[in-house]
């Protein structure tokens, strides 16, 4: 066998609709069975485990079955089918293209025996039962032109040709929608990120089908300027809040308060709102602050970016704030990010403008050394950031989704609501040196009305027509459908 | 002379449900205009006593489309709809005043869901009356809004302050388009049996459908439901008219004692006409079909014990469970696709029966398989753009709210390939010209995945995988 019969053996099964059916019911078993067991990125592992056995599970890890939609044995068959459907197309495009810009204008012999709706008067004359027939199919919407082959005269009329595109439109919306999907799959990207009130972050965490997490930066930081939650009189939640404000080049460019279902868009960027609740990042510190010599103990509030007066005018501030720490080689590091044993280093700084850096470790005593200094300070409490949950995503395909879903509201409009129907006329030989003025027309779907329409015609003709025709002895007779 | 008596008798019988149905009708409306005056509480025209009048009035007509459905007197049929319209009044004046007083659509929670549902289930009768003649379809779904309106009366329906993934217009676009193509497809599904009926397929072939229906509602419910021999339902705190959770979206579910078994038994019953239809095939032996004919009257009359023990047990009585301490009571409310379920069930019973009695009869009703052929295939052109919107619409609010517009979510999924199988449908009948029997059964088939993506998905699969876990 030559390359060239192979390759048009591969494009006649992929041009076929047999080969398109096939595929979608074998996506759609697929998608069945998708449903029935657990997959990967939706399920919790825990879940998974609990829900099949560990044999169970391997096997259905090892055929790619706990994570369908995104196995590339299910991309080919959706590619697949995208070609099928492609190549479908193509195929039947000259004949869609010359029905719609060259259609068959004169009804010649083999033509007029194929149409489904045909009737035959007998004339006198050719011009005038044409003018006549003219005349009545324009009074039903049929406007005709005149066409003249081989010496003979027919009309010709057509109501809403476009109608052979619908199937176009419709197939090129789903090739739209598959594209975007594509294309979200290939470049597109869904992160989570925390943002504390006051602070800028840019790095976002993705997590892909297995549940392992990474990092990614985004070209620009997010502040949470504020964020809080609204409720309602029983104290279920009514709204979550967030104020946003991007920085890109140390600039800021937008600022959005966001809602659940009012995402904030930036350069093709989505930032939802998808969860709120308290961080562990204080937002100001409380101490407890005895003065070395006599005088009551007094409570001072500490911001975790200001600075706080005492009653002697000496003012307090933060340094350095670690919320669980361990000491190495004489130095505080970071444990975790949990407040579970903070160590926070406190400047006091007095009128002249000297600083005196004093610690305290909370498991140490929970006290600052005297130093010196005219006060200890122990930590009493702290008030905490509320953080903002933000589901941050880049789908640049979206928009092939949507442009897809109002192509296909268009073709389906065009599918089911318009038909192309054509009519057409010509004055014919009887064989027995009379004259038939024959009309026949057809349609492309809603056979029945187009029925109903066309004895409506075949009336009117007849009543117009009924005067020449009694002319002739068997006109009764004549009278047939083909 | 025995034929005029019987012209003159045939009116007066008539006459007699007629009076019967105007005078319970007048009568419920009477009592409860007097009730709703000696207790002052709201005005007349309150969105209760709305509800309660387009219930009376929902029932008288759905008794006369019935009466209609047995003797095949016309007279019914126009009493009928005059009922059905003044019901759809006080149904619109409900809906109007929840709207109204919430602010939003009523599509939030079950009884706003089925108070919507009922309205356009009623509107669609009309319609399907008026403009496509085709009568006999109230007979089918006034019940159906019967019951759905008396299960409101059971659910919690005060007003609910919206969670904020709910608050979206999008959503309510969803679920509006979700309901409308979900009953056409229903009202198509009715319109392909009609066909069958009309295109004189067997009556045998009926009860096999019927079979199997009832085995996949049982089957469905004992393999999510069943604890060995027990049934679980889900319990339901009778002071706050709201289900007992163990957690965040995972209700606590108790154990009705040996319910379980009587179920399977319901289960075995439904299984016998089916075998025997099978075997009847097979050896092409038709009194198979006549012990399978009793087999079904079995089954029917073991269902409606069955349901009457699952009323009576859910009324009266607490019941224990090894997921928690204690004894829980549970309600109607709180079980509603189990009610369906079983519900279901005996409705597909009796109409499978109406058939096997009147099936004459009720060929001279319907009109011809030519016209039923077409009308299904028209109320699925526009059941199908419906569904195409409502998935869309259902994308966009899903990017608005968590940032994806599809995640292969088994809903999402089912919606999907609910979607394939109607286009499957609309490109046989459009390229290859399949129509009649072959084309309905292409519809009955869309409609049996419609119902799943509805109930099964909420409740078989999740089912499934805690039934694997447990």
């Amino acid at each position: 066998m030559g390359l060239k019969s192979i390759s048009t053996k591969i494009y006649r099964t992929l041009a076929s609709v047999r080969t398109g059916i096939f595929l979608i019911i074998v996506v759609g078993i697929f998608s069945a069975v998708g449903t029935v067991i657990l997959q990967r990125p939706t399920s919790e592992p825990a879940d998974m485990q609990r829900a099949y056995s560990p044999e169970t599970l391997m096997w259905l890890d090892r055929l790619g079955l706990t994570d369908i939609f995104h196995a590339w044995w299910f991309l080919t068959l959706l590619c697949g089918f995208c070609t099928c459907l492609i190549f479908v197309s193509i195929d039947r495009w000259p004949n869609a293209w010359k029905v719609y810009a060259n259609p068959v204008r004169f009804a010649a012999a083999p033509f007029r025996a194929g149409l489904p709706q045909t009737v035959k008067i007998p004339v006198t004359d050719s011009a005038s039962a044409l003018s006549v027939a003219e005349r009545i199919m324009s009074r039903f919407g049929f406007h005709a032109e005149r066409v003249t082959e081989n010496g003979a005269t027919g009309l010709f009329a057509e109501k809403q040709k476009f109608a052979v595109f619908a199937v176009y439109f419709v197939h090129f919306s789903l090739l739209c929608i598959f594209a975007g999907y594509i294309v979200d799959g290939a470049i597109g990207y869904r992160g989570n990120i925390r943002v504390p009130e006051g602070e800028a972050l840019g790095q976002i965490t993705l997590s892909d089908n297995r549940g392992v997490e990474s990092k990614k930066a985004l070209p620009f930081l997010i502040r949470c300027d504020a964020a809080g939650e609204d409720t309602y009189a029983d104290g279920s939640p009514k709204k979550w809040w967030s104020k946003l404000t991007l920085i890109e080049d140390g600039k800021e460019v937008a600022t959005k308060t966001i809602v659940v279902n009012d995402p904030f868009v930036y350069k093709g960027i989505r930032m939802y709102q998808a969860s709120m609740g308290q961080s562990s990042t204080p937002k100001t510190l409380i101490f407890q602050a005895m003065p070395t010599k006599g005088t009551e103990p007094e409570n001072v509030t500490v911001p975790m970016n200001g600075k706080a007066t005492l009653s002697d005018g000496e003012s307090l501030s933060i340094l350095r704030w670690v919320p669980n720490y361990y000491i190495q080689d004489n130095e505080i590091y970071t444990k975790s990010v949990e407040p579970e044993n903070p160590a926070v280093q406190l400047g006091l700084t007095n009128a002249q403008g000297e600083t005196k850096k004093l610690w305290l470790l909370y498991d140490q005593g929970n006290s600052t050394k005297a130093d010196g200094a005219p006060f200890v300070f122990a930590l009493k409490g702290a008030t905490w950031a509320q953080f903002t949950g933000l589901q941050v995503s880049a789908q640049p395909g979206q928009f092939g989704i949507w442009a897809g879903v109002v192509i296909m509201a268009f073709g389906l409009v065009l599918a089911f609501y318009t038909q192309h129907t054509r009519v057409w006329a010509t004055v014919i030989d009887d064989g027995k040196g009379g004259l038939l003025l024959w009309v026949g027309g057809t349609t492309n779907k809603n056979r029945d009305r187009f029925q109903t329409k066309f004895e409506k015609i075949k009336a009117a003709l007849l009543e117009e027509l009924g005067g020449v025709a009694t002319a002739n002895k068997n006109s009764e007779n004549t009278l047939t459908r083909a | 002379m025995s034929e005029a008596r019987v012209e003159q008798q045939r009116p007066a019988s008539g006459a007699v449900l007629l009076v019967l149905v105007g005078l319970g009708i007048a009568f419920a409306l009477l009592v409860a205009l007097l009730a709703a005056a000696k207790a002052h509480n709201g005005p007349i025209y309150g969105e209760a006593n709305m509800l309660y009048a387009a219930l009376v009035l929902y029932t008288g007509a759905a008794t006369l489309y019935m009466g209609y459905g047995v003797t095949g007197i016309e007279r019914y049929v126009s009493a009928a709809s005059l009922l059905t319209a003044l019901g759809f009044a006080a149904n619109t004046a409900a809906v109007a005043q929840r709207w109204i007083v919430a602010g939003r659509p009523p599509f939030s929670n079950m009884y706003e869901m089925l108070l919507s549902f009922v309205w356009t289930l009623a509107l669609l009768t009309l319609i399907a009356e008026r403009a496509y003649k085709v009568k006999i379809i109230g007979s089918i779904t006034m019940p159906i809004t019967v019951v759905s309106v008396i299960l409101m009366q059971l659910l919690p329906s005060e007003v609910r302050p919206l969670v904020p993934a709910l608050q979206s217009t999008w959503l309510q676009v969803h679920v509006t388009l979700a309901m409308l193509s979900y009953a056409a497809c229903a009202v198509s599904f009715a319109l392909a049996m009609m066909f069958l009926i009309q295109d004189n397929m067997k009556t045998e072939g009926f009860q096999a459908i019927t079979a199997t229906g009832m085995i996949a509602v049982y089957a469905g419910m004992l393999i999510t439901r069943f604890r060995s021999g027990n049934l679980a339902v889900t319990a339901y705190d009778l002071e706050s008219k709201s289900e007992v959770m163990i957690s965040r979206g995972h209700p606590l579910f108790i154990q009705i004692p040996d319910l379980g078994w009587l179920y399977l038994l319901v289960l075995l019953s439904a299984v016998v006409p089916l075998a025997l239809y099978v075997v009847a095939q097979v050896k092409k032996d038709r009194s198979f079909f006549d012990i399978a004919s009793k087999g079904m009257f079995v089954t029917i009359l073991l269902q409606i014990v069955g349901l009457a023990i699952f009323v009576a047990r859910v009324k009266n009585g607490r019941y224990g469970t090894p997921e928690a301490e204690g004894l829980y009571a549970t309600a109607m409310p709180a079980n509603p696709f189990l009610l369906a379920g079983i519900v279901g069930g005996i409705v597909a019973g009796m109409l499978y029966l109406l058939l096997l009695w009147r099936r004459e009869g009720l060929q001279k009703m319907l009109p011809s398989a030519d016209k039923l052929d077409d009308v299904t295939y028209k109320i699925i052109c526009i059941a199908f753009p419906l569904l195409t919107l409502m998935i869309a619409a259902g994308a966009y609010w899903a990017n608005q709210a968590w940032g994806s517009y599809w995640s292969w979510d088994p809903k999402e999924t089912w919606a999907a390939i609910t979607w394939l199988v109607y286009a499957g449908y609309l490109h046989m009948r459009i390229t290859r010209g399949w129509k009649g029997r072959r084309a309905a059964w292409f519809a009955i088939l869309g409609f049996a995945v419609v119902i799943f993506t509805f109930f099964g998905v909420t409740y078989l699969l999740p089912g499934l995988h805690a039934y694997a876990a447990g």
